[in-house]
């Protein structure tokens, strides 16, 4: 079943005067439970369709329905209580809340949710069990290495059970090591949790993980790849 | 509620930056709430003003004395129904900085015209029996450590007292009963002060007693006739009128203070309104990854707005409560007697209060405007 439908999606930046084209009438079916990964060149556009999908840019033309949502007709507010329903974002930088622990940045998208306090506390600490760090809890990223930092990250992406796990060059910043704990830890989100992924990566070894792959070039689809079958 | 941690820690962020906001926002309130409490001791003073006492001094200023003659003809007035008289004195107190209001009085006549000063029926006797007697308020005494019987020497002041010191008596410590008296200053008999005056029999004001306070005007103006044309032209007001020109005397001081105290919440502003801007600026990719993650624009901006609410908020209380501590000492007594009621009260740490909240909230309404209006591709590219 599709989660994920791309139709005809172009998108253009413009600089001054000029339109610079990023994506050029791309069209993607993505179905749930798959672990997509996203590759191409720089400035091949991979980051500006993960942006499009997580609905925080919106695209020059065309359709992007994400279950049964069509996000580029949401408004502003509409898209930002979408985001925070069904997108779990990991970045390639972590991207975590230096003066928050560990838990309070796992914490931080449930602060939107009408859940207790016992019950946000509940869900923090499942999520930073499944990554493993449960017992990190009040440390603060600067006292994490960087494969923790985004084993938190992860955690804070998954805490409110979205629909959709969208990773940006998640270790892309990482030493080998980590880079592997973090990869294993992505796939079993999606095959013992089922999540939905689509990743960015340049990392051949991080584009093995996935099931599905797709190579974009100068913002235009060139090939799909199916590596793994009922994933 | 469940955001109130997020801002605090998000205002723990620079320690020192918000610690010297606090203390910014906390000079403007302490400065603010100090400049209203010296408006409000001199509006507390017109307004605790007697409606049935007039006061003549000479028409040029009340720093020109005149003869004790005034006094009599001013006694025959018509509606007039009590006179009493004094004169500044300007001595020193072992140093200048010890500086309180001494008035040379006629005793018997002055208390009974100021029942505000309240004195014990053996301290009064015993005051009224000594020619070189005085009394004291219990605010002074307080501050110098005077007790009943202790001598009190002054300094000359004005050369017209000669140049020998002044030895005293203090024979009762009153207590002032509303803001028309102080209880910072010393009164003595004036005949004591008049035996080294050159020239003698001089005095600096007169204080007139009538019976009808809707006839002051017209009283005024017939005591004022008895001396026009004479080489001492007198100027009479009622009390209330007198003690607004007295203070009056230091200029437009409501138009004086209100500057200074706008500039000084002005300067705070801009310097809260930048450390906001700064600490928006720093935090860009935070505020897209928490837009990412699905916080509204608007809930960006209550935290902004908030963090800055909760700084100004700490700063003001801390300044209101300083200029409580500081200006409402007693035994302080910062202004010598010359504002008897002296001090910031529960209104002033209100009204600090609230232009501290004021400056937070338009100090953060930029910065959150900034920062809930944020373009979160741009934001997240700008850093990675």
């Amino acid at each position: 079943m599709a989660l994920i439908e791309l139709r005809d999606v172009t998108k253009s930046y413009k600089r001054d005067a000029i339109d610079i084209p990023v994506l050029d009438r791309v069209t993607i079916t993505v179905d749930a439970g798959d672990f997509m990964g996203l590759m191409g060149p720089s400035g091949s556009g991979k980051s500006t369709l993960l942006n499009l999908l997580a609905g925080i840019d919106r695209p020059t033309r065309g359709s992007i329905k994400i279950g049964d949502t069509e996000i580029s007709s949401l408004s502003e507010r509409a898209l930002a209580a979408w985001r925070a329903r069904h997108i779990g974002f990991i970045f390639q930088l972590y991207n975590l809340i230096p003066v928050l622990t560990a838990f309070e940045n796992v914490e931080l998208p449930l602060l939107l949710t009408n859940l207790s306090k016992a019950q946000r506390r509940d869900h923090v600490m499942t999520a930073l069990g499944i990554v493993g760090l449960a017992e990190r809890d009040r440390h603060y990223p600067r006292q994490l290495s960087g494969g923790q930092e985004q084993r938190v990250a992860i955690a804070r992406a998954i805490v409110t059970d979205p629909t959709l796990l969208l990773a940006d060059e998640p270790t892309g910043d990482l030493d080998a090591k980590s880079a592997g704990e973090v990869l294993t830890l992505l796939q079993r989100l999606n095959e013992e949790f089922k999540k939905t992924i689509v990743m960015v990566t340049h990392d051949p070894h991080a584009a093995e993980r996935a099931s599905h792959l797709l190579h974009l070039e100068k913002g235009t689809l060139v090939e799909q790849v199916v590596q793994r079958q009922g994933a | 509620m469940k955001f109130v941690g997020l801002i605090l820690k998000s205002a723990r962020r620079s320690k020192r930056r918000t610690a010297l906001t606090m203390i910014s926002v906390a000079l403007a309130v302490f400065l603010f709430s100090a400049l209203r409490a010296v408006l409000d001791g001199f509006d507390a003073v017109s307004a605790a003003s007697s409606s049935t006492r007039l006061v003549t001094i000479r028409s040029t200023s009340m720093i020109f004395s005149m003869p004790t003659s005034h006094a009599e003809m001013i006694k025959s007035t018509p509606d007039v129904q009590d006179i009493t008289w004094a004169n500044w004195f300007g001595g020193i107190y072992k140093d200048p900085k010890n500086f309180f209001g001494q008035f040379a009085v006629d005793p018997e006549s002055y208390l009974r015209m100021y029942p505000e000063i309240v004195l014990t029926d053996a301290d009064r006797q015993a005051f009224l029996a000594d020619r070189t007697g005085c009394i004291v308020g219990d605010g002074l005494a307080k501050k110098h450590g005077f007790k009943v019987g202790d001598k009190l020497t002054l300094q000359v002041g004005i050369p017209v007292y000669g140049s020998r010191d002044f030895d005293f008596n203090i024979r009762g410590i009153y207590k002032a009963n509303g803001a028309a008296v102080d209880n910072q200053s010393m009164m003595f008999h004036w005949k004591y002060a008049d035996e080294r005056s050159t020239p003698k029999g001089q005095i600096g004001w007169v204080v007139t007693k009538i019976g009808n306070p809707d006839r002051a005007t017209q009283v005024a103006s017939e005591i004022d006739a008895k001396f026009a044309n004479s080489p001492n032209e007198t100027k009479t007001q009622t009390e209330q009128a007198f003690s607004a020109s007295f203070a009056s005397m230091l200029g437009n001081l409501n138009l004086l203070l209100g500057s200074v105290a706008l500039a000084v919440v002005l300067t705070t502003l801009f310097v809260a309104g930048n450390t906001m801007a700064m600490s928006v600026r720093e935090r860009t990719t935070e505020i897209a990854v928490m837009r990412t993650l699905g916080f509204p624009a608007a809930t960006i901006f209550v935290l902004v707005v908030g963090e800055g609410l909760v700084v100004s908020l700490i700063g003001g209380a801390a300044g209101a409560a300083l200029a409580r501590i500081i200006v409402n000492g007693e035994s302080l007594g910062l202004t010598g007697g010359f504002i008897p009621a002296f001090g910031v009260n529960n209104g002033n740490v209100v009204v600090g209060i609230g232009l501290s909240l004021l400056i937070g909230l338009l100090a953060a309404v930029i910065p959150a405007t900034m920062a809930s209006q944020l373009k979160i591709v741009d934001a997240l590219r700008r850093v990675a």
